[in-house]
């Protein structure tokens, strides 16, 4: 089940992606509407995060394209944010919460320039949105995951952007801030933008999400929450992992999905 | 005036070292400095060989295109020929440090170069060195112009490349989505590492050049929480090295390159136990 749409803001064509020869990613159609959270779903080793890191140039592809508002990657970057994994960068880095922050808006300054006071101000926003206003001159190892996590989203903010995606930003955060974060999240949808986000809790899926994609080295769906979040479609998506499959069954059960015996 | 050109030389070959090498530290290309001070080996003699000179500027882009070959390598090795970066470390600086022993062995008749100067260096003998203007005039020791020179440039290279360099390493991926050329900035930074070891190469030699790049960046790190901290505290260690090794090798009478090294471990070891009490305390 593939919904493609009509003027879609993220367009992703034939993509192939490989890893020393090996495709982790395997011919995506994919087309995604504008003002949707879309949340990026799949068993680990799926592709997930290999998608968003494609669509965002970071990969090398094998074929396929990828347009973001109709247009190429490099007409649009100052429209698009982009949020790694928290696990992908070092911690310790002797920086503070603030100049982190602050990176946000390299994005719109040309070389050599220097942050202007109006980035501060945005990057002092963006902090006091996340709730982190009061950490700004601490150093970043000091901060807890979720924190960190609150960091990163702080910065994607201060790109003021129209287009986000995120890797995986609820992994290792606590309760707190995963509600904070897709309260955020929500926000930013109800200002038009689209958020795709790379998820793995298929718990909190179809509470958070409006659009869901599942992958498994194929893209096996794409559509709005209702019709995709079937037992098919996970079965489709998870075969064959056992643990995920117990765990689907009491989903299921709980949300009281027809049975297709 | 001996003891004052020759602490001078070392300063500002410390400083210019210990401020790259705040950076290699943070990007975690310690290994890639020591390959870098081996594997220019072959670029001086061939520069030597095509110029048929010693002169420096020659010498320096002679061993700044051989560092950044040494990358280029390194990088396809690892990504290419799906290669750990250590062991492609280890294959290509041996490789082309090898190299440059042979060239060294076998045409050491004409070069007026010897092994115990590339690797050990001497520092002793810059203020010897001296730059005469017009043939006469005194300008001082030529190593003293070369490295305030490439001191200038670094310093230069580190102001104006302030936020792309602080965000290729902290975040190279979110560097790349935002357009900032990470692989660039990459090659620009080997490409300095490179000229200012070939530049530290007669004061300091090949070996002991990486003590000095790692050892008062990797002393700063474990005390500072801010990346301008980092690099103010690296550059005072690398003033400080200099004349501690200087008096230290009078003391002994021994080398200073080897005295300004053992200064660098000594301090990293100070700094270890000082930053192990400030993080039990808190």
């Amino acid at each position: 089940m593939i919904t493609q749409i009509a003027q879609p803001i993220v367009e992703v064509h034939d993509l192939t992606v490989s890893y020393h020869r090996k495709p982790v990613l395997w011919g995506v159609d994919l087309t995604l509407p504008q003002g949707a959270l879309v949340g990026v779903m799949g068993p680990n080793g799926a592709g997930k995060s290999t998608l968003i890191k494609a669509i965002m140039g970071l990969l090398p592809l094998q074929s396929g394209f990828v347009k973001l508002f109709d247009q190429d990657l490099n007409q649009v970057r100052s429209r698009v944010s982009y949020v790694p994994q928290r696990e992908s960068v070092d911690w310790d880095f002797p920086v503070s919460v603030f100049d982190v922050v602050l990176m946000g808006r390299y994005g719109k300054l040309g070389l050599f320039q220097r942050p202007r006071q109006s980035d501060k101000e945005i990057a002092l926003d963006s902090l006091r949105k996340v709730g982190m206003e009061g950490f700004q001159n601490r150093q970043i190892s000091q901060l807890s995951g979720g924190q960190q996590q609150r960091v990163f989203l702080a910065r994607a903010l201060a790109q003021k952007a129209d287009l986000y995606f995120m890797d995986e930003p609820f992994t290792g955060v606590d309760a707190a801030t995963e509600n904070a974060i897709v309260e955020l999240l929500r926000e930013i949808k109800e200002q038009g933008k689209t958020v795709i986000v790379v998820h793995h809790d298929l718990q909190t899926a179809k509470e958070y999400f409006d659009w869901i994609v599942f992958l498994n080295l194929h893209l096996v769906a794409s559509g709005k929450t209702e019709d995709v979040f079937t037992a098919e479609l996970l079965h489709e998506t998870y075969g064959g992992k056992l643990s995920v499959l117990s765990e689907l069954a009491t989903l299921l059960r709980k949300n009281e999905y027809p049975s297709r015996e | 005036m001996f003891a004052f050109w020759t602490i001078l030389v070392a300063s500002l070959t410390a400083v210019t070292c210990a401020l790259l090498g705040c950076y290699l530290v943070l990007r975690k290309m310690a290994m890639v400095s020591d390959a870098i001070s081996h594997s220019i080996l072959p670029g001086i003699l061939v520069a030597f060989f095509i110029t048929g000179s010693r002169d420096s500027t020659a010498m320096l882009i002679g061993a700044g295109f051989l560092g950044l070959l040494t990358t280029i390598i390194i990088e396809f090795l690892h990504r290419k020929g799906n290669l750990q970066s250590d062991a492609a470390i280890g294959v290509t600086f041996t490789a082309l440090f090898a190299l440059g022993v042979i060239l060294v062995s076998a045409f050491a008749e004409q070069i007026d170069l010897d092994t115990d100067c590339v690797l050990y260096g001497e520092i002793a003998y810059t203020p010897l060195d001296v730059w005469l203007l017009g043939g006469t005039t005194n300008m001082g020791p030529k190593a003293v112009w070369t490295m305030t020179i490439l001191l200038l440039m670094v310093l230069l290279f580190i102001y104006l490349g302030y936020k792309e360099l602080l965000l290729t390493s902290f975040d190279s991926a979110f560097a790349s989505a935002i357009g900032l050329r990470t692989m660039l900035w990459h090659y620009l930074l080997v490409g300095a590492v490179s000229m200012t070891t070939v530049a530290a190469f007669e004061s300091v030699g090949a070996i002991l050049v990486v003590a000095l790049l790692i050892c008062p960046a990797a002393t700063a790190y474990l005390l500072s929480s801010r990346l301008p901290v980092m690099l103010g505290l690296a550059t005072c260690f690398g003033v400080f090295l200099a004349i501690s090794g200087y008096y230290l090798a009078v003391w002994i009478d021994g080398s200073i390159a080897g005295a300004m090294s053992t200064m660098a471990g000594v301090l990293f070891v100070v700094a270890l136990g000082v930053s192990k009490v400030i993080k039990s305390n808190s």
